[in-house]
């Protein structure tokens, strides 16, 4: 009896530190959070008044900006998966040839991923006003004198553009290294059996490479639904609203406005969506897998 | 022309065609760094062409005017305090987790882990109140231990992967051996992990290195606190139009990340890989 109970208290003991820390920063503001979000409070007043439901009132109205920036999160967040897996699958497909060179063209493609994001916003929005405007004088090319950041709608697709520059090539070399996973001899199997280069990617490679692109998809998912730092450095959420992300939104809505109610409201219902779409993306991935296994 | 040479001459297309990609991607870096080095007319009147003279002048008034090596140091403080940090207490309670098997750590796995899934944004505002309460914000000590509690979760979930693939006979000849559960741990177990250890180390710096968020929460206040990443920040938002000052500041800002990347790109990309598969 001695030896189990000494047993238990150690694994309660050494495990204590990373228990106690989470909670510090993950349960216990996340309690707190729900509990703000009831309430009316700036911040600097001492004592914050409950208004029960009023603030996720607030939240569903059109007035609070908060609707349109989940809709500028999805449609950021399905651009952005898309683009990401599919070019640095492209670039990974021709990069996981052994030639001379290789390893160089690879590091080029994952430099912008080491940099911090704000750094690389604020390169880009160098490049989007004075690089674009140079390169236009000179070659006379006229999508280099549109306004990338200027109007609306092509400052959403300049956003989601440099978010995929940052992060491809993390990408591209967790895809290679399901590239390289992939068994020669199947691949010459294929060819044996008269597969081309087209059939054997597809019929052959695409399949195999099914966990890699469960990551990756997974991945981008979420990285992208939190995207903040590109966006705060590149056009702080404008022209207008066009680029205000949600997350941006909580962060204006507490820090900017000072309504600390209100952002704990946001901030906890983007929470839910967040894991709603992450289970429901997750389980959809579980299914193909298991499918994939019995065919 | 043979089977053999076709394939040669289509290879090299692949090759040079990658390789122009490759450039044009990496372009608006290298644009950034010669713009760094120019007189500040030369910005104005052509980004594009290389500077008729080096003007290292830039880097150096940059460098007086954020603090750079004030700054530098106090990154290097937060991210190794940062660091020692999560590789200690997640691998101590990976070990653990994955060797005892009992009620209380079946559930203190769950509460270890979960936090993965809650954006960070999701909790900043509380988390702000609470770490102004207990005086860790506005220090970078304070700051330091705040990332031990948001990487602790990922990191244990690697190291507690990894763990399975240690067998238990290793403990328990330890353990006839007269050592106890602590010292197998640090003597025998630990050093198992380097690998390991390894990824996690990467993955980590990365992150804390580069983190803009949790640093302008807690310690944009002063000079004697703030990172590198934030000055760069602060600093680009007031020089805004005098962008050969702006451009050094961000070179200046990404220097270390891309020296160290230089030296040690193999671990850093299959650290990257692995924390990725594993996590």
């Amino acid at each position: 009896m001695g030896r189990k109970r000494k047993e238990y208290l150690e694994s309660v003991l050494f495990t204590i530190p990373a228990v106690f820390l989470v909670c510090v920063v993950f349960y216990i503001p996340f309690l707190m959070g729900i509990y703000y979000s009831l309430t009316k409070w700036n911040g600097i007043a001492k004592e914050p008044v409950f208004i029960g439901l009023e603030n996720y009132k607030t939240l569903i109205s059109q007035s609070s900006g908060f609707i349109t920036s989940l809709g500028f999160t999805i449609r950021y967040t399905i651009l952005f998966m898309i683009l990401a897996n599919v070019l640095a699958l492209a670039v990974a497909v021709a990069l996981s040839k052994k030639f001379r060179g290789v390893s160089v063209i690879r590091s080029m493609f994952f430099i912008p991923y080491i940099m911090s994001m704000t750094i690389v916003g604020f390169i880009w929005k160098f490049i989007f006003s004075q690089g674009f405007a140079a390169l236009y004088e000179k070659t006379s090319l006229e999508f280099l004198n549109w306004s990338w950041l200027g109007s609306g709608k092509l400052a959403f697709y300049s956003v989601v553009f440099v978010g995929v520059w940052q992060s491809l090539g993390f990408y591209i070399v967790l895809y290679i290294a399901g590239l390289q996973a992939v068994p020669t001899d199947v691949l010459e199997a294929a060819t044996i059996d008269g597969a081309g280069n087209f059939k054997k990617f597809f019929m052959v490679t695409l399949p195999l490479l099914k966990p890699s692109m469960i990551t990756c998809i997974f991945m981008s998912l979420t990285n992208s639904l939190k995207v903040f730092d590109i966006i705060l450095a590149l056009t702080k959420g404008g022209p207008g609203d066009a680029t205000y992300s949600a997350t941006m939104d909580i962060y204006r809505e507490a820090f900017q406005r000072n309504n600390y109610g209100t952002g704990s409201a946001k901030a906890i219902v983007f929470f839910v969506i967040v894991l709603m779409i992450t289970q429901l993306v997750m389980k959809l991935m579980n299914r193909e897998e298991k499918a994939g296994v019995n065919k | 022309m043979s089977l053999r040479q076709k394939k040669k001459i289509k290879r090299m297309a692949l090759v040079l065609v990658m390789l122009l990609i490759a450039l044009v991607y990496v372009y608006p870096i290298f644009l950034m760094c010669i713009n760094a080095v120019k007189p500040f007319g030369e910005v104005v009147t052509d980004v594009i062409k290389l500077p008729s003279k080096t003007e290292w002048g830039n880097f150096t008034y940059v460098m007086d005017k954020m603090q750079y090596g004030k700054l530098f140091l106090n990154t290097v403080e937060i991210t190794v305090v940062g660091i020692a940090g999560i590789v200690v207490f997640s691998s101590l309670a990976a070990y653990i987790l994955d060797r005892k098997n009992n009620r209380y750590t079946k559930i203190a796995r769950v509460i270890i882990t979960t936090p993965m899934l809650i954006p960070f944004q999701t909790i900043m505002i509380s988390l702000l109140k609470v770490m102004t309460t207990i005086h860790f914000s506005g220090s970078k000590m304070g700051l330091g231990i705040q990332y031990w509690g948001f990487g602790i979760p990922m990191a244990t979930f690697i190291f507690y992967n990894f763990m399975k693939t240690i067998p238990g006979e290793i403990d328990e000849s330890a353990f006839i051996d007269g050592a106890g559960t602590f010292k197998t741990y640090g003597l025998v177990i630990f050093p198992l992990l380097k690998s390991v250890t390894a990824t996690v180390i990467v993955i980590d710096v990365m992150w804390i290195w580069n983190d803009f968020l949790l640093p302008l929460l807690m310690v944009n206040g002063s000079n004697d606190t703030k990172t590198l990443v934030l000055s760069a920040y602060s600093f680009v938002g007031q020089f805004n139009t005098q962008w050969h000052y702006a451009m050094a500041a961000m070179v200046l800002a990404i220097l270390p990340s891309v020296i160290i990347f230089v030296f040690l790109q193999k671990y850093i990309v299959e650290g990257v890989v692995a924390g990725a598969v594993k996590g």
